[in-house]
Parts: C-alpha cells; structure tokens; sequence
C-alpha cells in the first residue's frame, strides 16, 4: 500500500522571482508550488514559463515536491513548458468541469511519454475556487486517476464568483467546502480543506493563526496546507504534525487494545474512556502518520545539510 | 432575451412585499401605491399570503390600477402569484409596466413551465416583448431546496431565487429560535446553485429570514451585510422600513470604493514595473484583488446607476 502523501505546508511563488525560487529549497516544506498564473503579469508569462525546466531542479535541492500552477486559459503552451522530469504535479485553477481534467490529463499523458517520464507520475490538482466548480466537484474529482487530493472552494476567487468581501469573521463557505470534502471521502482522495479559522486582516505572514489553523485540521482528521510566506511553514508543519503527547497516547491505547485481545475482551473503560477497537484504529493511524511525517522530515533535512555541503565545497575549490 | 448576459450585473437589492388589499398597516385607497416612498428597488404586490382567501378576487381587481402607481418611483414592479389560481392571478396582474412575478411554493422544475407557459401567453395577448416577464423563484420545502439545480435552469425568465424560510421550518417540523440556524446548509446549497447558474440568490442572514418582527434599522442593516457577505444579492423585504439599510448593506460603502480605487493604481504601477503581486495597507494586492477591486467598482456604478434612475422617475 502506498503511503498518503505529507503535504502539511507547501508555498507558492511567482517562479519569475528568483529571490523567492533561489531560497525556497531552505524552507523546509512539504512542496513548492512554482506560479505561472496570478502572481505573474500577463507580460512575463512567455519568459515566466521558459523558467520552469530549470526551477524544478532548483527549488527540489530541499527534496520538496514540485508543483506548478498554471493558468486556466493557456494550457496546451503551460503543460509544455512545465512537465518535465522531476515535476510532481499540475496545479489547475478554477476548475469547473470534468471535460478540463480530462483534456489536462490527456495532454499530460501524451508529455510524459514523449519526454520519458514514467506514465502517471504527474498528479493534477485541481483547485476548485468557483460555485460551478462545486457544483461538478463529485464529476471532477472523479474523472482522472492522476487526482489524488480534492478540496477548495474558498479564497479570494471564490469569494470573487460569489461577490462577498472577504475577512468578515464568519464562515461564508461552509456548503462549498463540506461538498467537496464530501466528494474527496466518498472517492477516497485526500481531503485538502482546513477548517474556518477567523482571518479579519487578511495577513498571509500570521504565524499563530497558521498554528491554529493546522492544529485545528489535524483535530478534523485534514492534512494538507499550503501558504504563500516562509514564516507559515514552521507552524503549518508542527500544527498537523501529530505532538508527542498524542503520540504516547496512542501507543498506550494500542498496548491495552493487544492485551484486551489477548484476553478475549472487546472493550475495557481505561480512565474514564473506552479503549476498542475504533481507538485502536483511530490510534494506529495516527501512528502512520506520525512516522510518514517523520520519515519526511528526515528526507527533507539530509537532503539540506548535502546540500549546503555541496554548495560549501565549491565555493571552497 | 429576458436578461443581460451576467444576471448577476443587475441591480435588485430591495424588493417590497405589499398586500394588494387594503390593511391596517398600510391604510391608503389604493393598497401598494405608496409602497415606492420607501424608494424601493423593486415593488411586489402580493396576491398570495397577504391576502385572505376571501378576499382574493377583490385584491385581484386592484392589480392593474395600482401597478403605474408602484412604479411611480422607478420601481420595479413584481406580482406575487398563488400557484393554486396562477392563471387568474396571471390574468389579473400581468400588464405593462409588470417586470414579472413572484412564484412561491416552487418545487420542482414543472412548476417553473407552468409558470413559464402562462407568462408567455400573455406576454403575446397583451404586447409585452416576448420572454420579457422573469420569475422570481421561492423555495419553500425540503423538495425545493434539494431540486434547486433543476428549478434555475429551468428557464431564462428565472432571474432570482430564494428561500421560504418560514415555510421550510414548518414542513420540516422546525420550530426556529434564533440562537440556531437550521437552515445553514439550505442557504449555502442555494448560493452555490444559484451562482453557478447565473441566478442571483436573495435572502438575508438568520434569524431574519425566520423572525416575522421588525428588529429596528441596525440589525437589519447588520444581518443584510452578513447576507451579502454571503453571497446574496437581494433582500424581500416584508416591511417598508427595511428598504433603506437593505439597500444601504448591498451597496458598496463609499470608503469600500475609495480603498478599491486604490488597489486598483497600486496594482497597475506594479504590473508596469513586472510584478503582479505587491504589499498594499497590510494585504498583498495581486490578480485576484484586482478583479474584485473592479467587480466592486463597477457593481458601485450600477447602483448609482440604479439609485440615479429612481430620482429621475420621481423627478419626471
């Protein structure tokens, strides 16, 4: 069984910048999402997608994953210029129909075979960000196996299509995000909603509020994040990352629930709680992925001191 | 076509429902010909809940002398219909000067062909521009709120759509308070389809959608501004005392304007000098913003558009 993919904190960035493309392999995230679409004038997309081939390398030295958000009317000339080895997935904006995903997946097929890239290894992302989008949310998520991971339905261009101000302290998308985590659960994709946590500045640098935010979709069973600052990345990763508390806790319920097997018993009352085997489950999987963002984190810092290493002995000869 | 080509451009915040009869809050000659005082954007006169059984043909009778009054404002004017007696309501009502109706009790799309038939024919008999009169649709069951998607497709003439609120609690066996909202779901499922569909949603945040009280100008101004922040685009409004914080709440504030002005020349000097993204009063301004920043602005025009074209008919 594959494991489930450790997207805690990922950031996106205009890859024509290179003060933000050039650090973003020291940044300990999970994954780099590199930006061909709003964060790049209409100008500079021609030479913004020229930029990518290299990016990937780049910004990979850290081994984040690497993704590209492409823009919703140029797909045929983003897919080329982006898919290339190393390239872990399309993000595609405004989703609205199953139709797009398939043309997005027949495109990418036909790229990886010309450029020896092992069939299937670029997921789509589809990121759901309009009420029509919601409502094919169950068409698209279902119509290509290179989607892996399904939410959305909020943000600045969501809240465009509805006409709402944006920072108003309530929750203004709970249809829309509980649709489409229900669509991702039913098609067993990763869920990428978090949950609402009040944002009235709309600042995009708030550490505490990126720990509250994360903590809190760990505690509704989400794992993913994504951000566009450096300062996020820390709390995002230490929110969804299960504390060594809940870690001891499990590891105690799954000890009791071995002895209660063992002693033919299906339940036991452990102070003031039951202990079966839904806690067991539910602990057993907590361990997983505990040690999945364990073993990520490990990748991710040997592959930063190589790095630095490397780069410190040629700066040295 | 019966609508511009983005429904969603049109202006109708306010929509005044008036008993086609004489009542004791609104004591007057003719009921419903003061209504456009308030300076509603649009006029219902009801032929349905408001009035009693008994006292339908008698409200029926009134419908064609008071329609030019409504509008004397520039007011829209709407006629809510019962769909048990839609054709004598339709024959009564539908005029010149009628924008179209409102159509309560809606439950599947069936119900909107009905309707739909109806208003064609007498756009023909009575030389009304063929597909003119809309359909304001009301949602008042469960059934309703699940074939939402159907019911706004139904037909172009469908421009806007709501929730019966009061309606819904009674067949589902709600009995609301406000503390809770039972209808959080229903409401975001309306938005959603709507929108999608190109239907502006009207409706406004709990309780007021529930409470059948007039809780003064600030709540209503307070819960409008939710709503709208929600997605709505329209309130009904029962009393005439909510016209003018319902028109204010889905109007953009005039310092809403001036901060969008802004972002808007901010970002134009950063997409010049290369950048789409740049930091402005604390947010980071880019392609996003900056398509809000212009919906905003020109949904402001349209409202003073709006707003300019009610003066002008009151003026003339």
């Amino acid at each position: 069984m594959t494991r489930r993919a450790v997207r805690r904190s990922g950031l996106t960035m205009p890859v024509n910048t290179p003060r933000f493309v050039d650090r973003a392999w020291t940044r300990g995230c999970d994954y780099i999402n590199l930006d061909l679409e709003d964060s790049v004038p209409e100008w500079r997309k021609p030479q913004a997608r020229t930029l990518v081939r290299a990016a990937i390398g780049n910004v990979s030295k850290g081994r984040a994953e690497v993704f590209t958000r492409i823009n919703h009317d140029y797909v045929q000339a983003d897919l080329e210029a982006i898919v290339w080895p190393g390239l872990d997935r399309v993000n595609y904006p405004k989703a609205e129909t199953a139709d797009e995903i398939r043309k997005l997946d027949r495109i990418i097929t036909s790229l990886e075979r010309e450029r020896g890239i092992r069939p299937g290894t670029v997921q789509i992302g589809a990121n759901i960000e309009t009420a029509t989008g919601v409502v094919n949310g169950y068409e698209m998520a279902s119509a290509s196996p290179r989607i892996v991971d399904f939410g959305g339905g909020t943000g600045y261009d969501m809240s465009r299509d509805l006409g709402v101000e944006m920072f108003v302290g309530f929750d203004q998308f709970v249809y829309s995000r509980g649709e489409l985590e229900l669509a991702a659960r039913v098609l067993g994709l990763e869920p990428t909603n978090t949950p609402f946590v009040a944002n009235l500045t709309g600042s995009v640098s708030d550490t505490d509020r990126a720990f509250q935010e994360a903590d809190a979709a760990r505690k509704c069973g989400l794992r993913h994040g994504s951000g566009l600052h450096p300062n996020v990345v820390e709390p995002q990763i230490r929110g969804l990352t299960p504390p060594p508390e809940e870690v001891d806790d499990a590891r105690r319920v799954l000890e009791t629930y071995r002895r209660l097997v063992s002693e033919g018993k299906a339940w036991e009352e452990v102070d003031g709680r039951v202990v079966d085997k839904y806690e067991a489950r539910r602990a057993g999987e907590l361990l997983e992925w505990t040690e999945a963002c364990a073993e990520r984190d490990r990748d991710k810092a040997e592959a930063v001191a190589r790095t630095k290493a490397a780069e410190e002995r040629e700066e040295s000869t | 076509m019966p609508r511009p080509e983005r429904t969603l451009d049109f202006v109708r915040r306010s929509n005044l429902i008036v008993p086609l009869i004489d009542d004791v809050h609104l004591p007057s000659r003719a009921p419903g010909s003061d209504a456009w005082k308030s300076r509603p954007d649009a006029v219902t006169l009801d032929l349905e809940d408001g009035v009693p059984e008994s006292r339908k043909a008698e409200a029926r009778a009134m419908a064609r002398e008071v329609i030019p009054r409504a509008a004397a404002g520039g007011s829209e004017v709407f006629l809510r219909v019962n769909p048990p007696y839609l054709h004598a309501d339709l024959e009564a009502g539908i005029w010149e000067g009628v924008s179209g109706i409102v159509l309560p009790k809606v439950a599947t799309a069936q119900d909107i062909a009905a309707a739909g038939d109806g208003l064609q024919e007498l756009e023909r008999r009575r030389g009304i521009r063929a597909g003119s009169l809309e359909i304001i649709v009301l949602l008042e069951s469960a059934l309703g709120v699940w074939n939402v998607r159907e019911v706004v497709k139904a037909s172009p003439r469908v421009t806007q759509v709501g929730l019966g609120e009061r309606d819904i609690c009674a067949g589902i066996g709600v009995f609301p308070s406000s503390g809770h909202d039972p209808l959080e779901f229903a409401r975001g499922r309306l938005i959603i389809e709507a929108t999608a569909a190109g239907v502006q949603p009207v409706g406004i945040a709990h309780p007021l959608g529930l409470v059948a009280t007039d809780p003064g100008r600030d709540e209503v101004f307070r819960l409008a501004t939710d709503g709208r922040n929600m997605g709505f685009k329209g309130v009904m409004c029962p009393y005439s005392s909510w016209v003018e914080p319902v028109n204010a709440a889905l109007t953009p504030a005039p310092e809403l304007v001036d901060y969008y002005t802004q972002v808007r020349e901010v970002f134009a000097q950063a997409v010049a000098a290369g950048t789409a993204a740049v930091p402005f009063a604390g947010r980071m301004i880019d392609v996003p913003v900056d398509e809000w920043a212009k919906d905003v602005l020109r949904r402001a025009a349209a409202c003073q558009a709006r707003d300019d074209g009610k003066r002008r008919a009151l003026e003339g």
